[in-house]
């Protein structure tokens, strides 16, 4: 009995939450110098939040019992202090449960679809009716410098191969159905490319970037290196902007594992690969990549992130400084 | 034209700055009243400067200028001065004056050394930033860290002069208003996040910076408040805060970049998978 209430005790003391805050702090610090990309995942660092949570919890918890006792004496000096500080605790416990909830039942993943496809939402997240979207159409506008200024998805909803909502993800402009929400997140292209062979047999094409070409009538192979919608030849393989004002296809021929030579085709100009053999770069089609993500925590840390800015708000700017000392 | 205009500008309020901070130090070791009254026309005249720049800056962007780091440093250091201003009025207390003048003529001094190429172009924002959230998480920061960098001032007086006039519930308040303004710019930057990049917290160098930046001045509130700690070790974590803030700001657009790497370069906004 005595060790159950030391264990609470300790468990709940705010000088064990402030130890946790500065645990909390220096892990999160020599975290991000370190371990950037793995450190927030390991156990660890959960437990460390996970502690922190149930001590913030009793502590809150230790807090309203007092509160409560204590509440006509103290109700009419500082209220706001209290209920302040009360409520950013709750907030605070919120927005961790619901950060716990989002590690362990939250799902995200990528979906890319290429203009005119559509892609089942099931394949990337588990979804409780399967649907699918179409993209009918990527566009992206500019600024007058060429920088991007939006990218657009224009897509459908398909249920049951029948559209049920049409819809424009862009940038901060999210989609949500059936409680997944959709990002736009990143975008390419697929290279059109038509050869033909000695013989006089046309094929066409639709091939990703760093991909090879297998052409008749040749040993020789042509990787398609890369879309580059502005090229200049000062910048070589990066484009200039990102606004298709002077694009190229960047390819390399190879023959037994050997480069032959290094071009950057327009669209519509023939390339001679071999006797009698010749590609030609018709033009691009994009694909958008969207980010699915679904998560069930969001409306709890939501929620905590409002209580908490509330209870904040009050208890450090509408309490009265506890004495003056202002001379 | 309107990028020499606002260059001078900025040279012209870093001398103000520099001058008050100069004035405020002499003036409060010499007691000589009217030295401080020079050096708080040199605060208020710095802080016109200031806003002439912001709307200088506001003509050649043409938006409110709060995307790359000349931008945010503006609004840093002028409210940092405005708030100085404020807390002299209302204290009558001119201490603090030398140590905040040189805070924000340092400040200054970098936008002018490190940040001279982003004065006079037009950079229009990246699709990202094209939020309505962008407004209130960019200003809230702003004042969150003026606050804090108010606070070290007053901190480092109580440091170094062991002074009675700068009275620890002001620095108690600042600390505490600035907080605010932190876990503000926190929570907005996670609606944000949720809506531009899909998550509301990916442990970018920028966000848990930040989180530790909170953390610091979370302890100092409750060893302030619940534990009673005083005097220096409370004036050290308030100075300490703030060199955390700066690394933030500094440290992490510099060394650690993230998603929040707005301050130098283009960037690309969203990778191109290959």
């Amino acid at each position: 009995m005595d060790a159950v209430k030391r264990i609470y005790r300790f468990l709940s003391s705010m000088k064990t939450g402030l130890t946790l805050l500065v645990l909390v702090g220096l892990a999160s610090a020599l975290g991000s110098a370190f371990l950037p990309d793995t450190f927030f995942d390991t156990l660890f660092f959960k437990l460390l939040l996970i502690f922190l949570l149930i001590n913030m919890l009793l502590c809150t918890a230790n807090r309203l019992i007092i509160f409560k006792s204590g509440f006509q004496i103290k109700i009419k000096r500082g209220w706001a202090k209290h209920i302040g500080g009360l409520l950013l605790h709750i907030g605070i416990v919120l927005i961790l449960a619901g950060l716990i909830m989002n590690t362990y039942s939250g799902e995200s993943g990528q979906i890319r679809i290429q203009t005119g496809d559509h892609v089942g939402v099931s394949n990337t997240i588990t979804v409780k009716k399967p649907f699918s979207l179409q993209l009918d159409e990527f566009k992206m506008e500019f600024h007058e410098d060429g920088s991007p200024s939006q990218y657009y998805s224009y897509v459908t909803v398909l249920e049951n191969d029948e559209a049920v909502e049409r819809a424009v993800i862009s940038v901060n402009h999210p989609l949500k159905h059936n409680g997944v929400k959709f990002y736009q997140q990143s975008y390419g292209h697929l290279i059109k490319a038509k050869h033909m062979d000695a013989a006089g047999n046309e094929v066409e094409d639709l091939i990703n970037e760093g991909k090879f070409l297998t052409l008749q009538g040749t040993e020789r192979l042509v990787k398609v290196y890369r879309y580059l919608p502005n090229f200049d030849p000062d910048q070589g393989m990066t484009s200039k902007t990102m606004r298709p004002d002077n694009p190229r296809i960047v390819f390399s021929v190879y023959e037994n594992d050997k480069v032959l030579g290094v071009g950057a085709a327009e669209f519509g100009e023939r390339v001679k690969i071999d006797d009698g053999v010749y590609v030609v770069f018709t033009g691009v089609e994009p694909f958008t990549v969207l980010k699915a993500k679904s998560d069930p925590g969001l409306p709890l840390a939501a929620g905590g992130g409002v209580v908490f800015i509330i209870g904040i708000s009050l208890a450090l700017l509408v309490a009265p400084a506890r004495r003056k000392n202002m001379s | 034209m309107l990028t020499v205009l606002i260059t001078v500008i900025i040279y012209a309020l870093i001398i103000a700055y520099s001058l008050g901070a100069v004035l405020y130090f002499v003036g409060a070791k010499t007691e000589k009243r009217k030295l401080l009254h020079t050096a708080r026309t040199m605060a208020v005249t710095g802080c016109i400067l200031n806003l002439l720049a912001i709307i200088v800056r506001t003509i050649i962007a043409g938006r409110l200028p709060l995307a790359n780091g000349c931008e945010f440093m503006l609004w840093f250091t002028w409210i940092t001065v405005l708030l100085y201003l404020i807390y002299e009025t209302k204290s009558q207390v001119k201490d603090a004056g030398g140590v905040v003048m040189l805070i924000v003529a340092v400040l200054s001094i970098i936008v002018a050394v490190l940040m001279r190429g982003q004065f006079g172009v037009a950079t229009p924002l990246m699709p990202a930033l094209k939020s309505p959230w962008l407004t209130v998480h960019v200003i809230t920061a702003a004042a969150a860290y003026a606050g804090f960098a108010l606070a070290a001032g007053l901190a480092v007086m109580q440091l170094i002069k062991a002074d009675k006039r700068v009275s620890e519930e002001s620095v108690y308040r600042v600390v505490a208003g600035g907080f605010v303004m932190l876990s503000l710019t926190i929570v907005l930057g996670a609606i944000w996040a949720e809506q531009a990049w899909g998550s509301y917290w990916t442990w970018d160098p920028k966000e848990t910076w930040a989180l530790v930046t909170w953390l610091i001045y979370a302890l100092y509130l409750h060893l302030q408040r619940r534990l009673k700690w005083k005097g220096k070790t409370a004036s050290i974590m308030v100075v300490a805060g703030f060199i955390l803030v700066l690394f933030t700001f500094f440290g992490v657009n510099y060394l650690l970049p993230g998603l929040h790497s707005y301050a130098g370069v283009w960037v690309a906004p969203v990778m191109i998978t290959a």
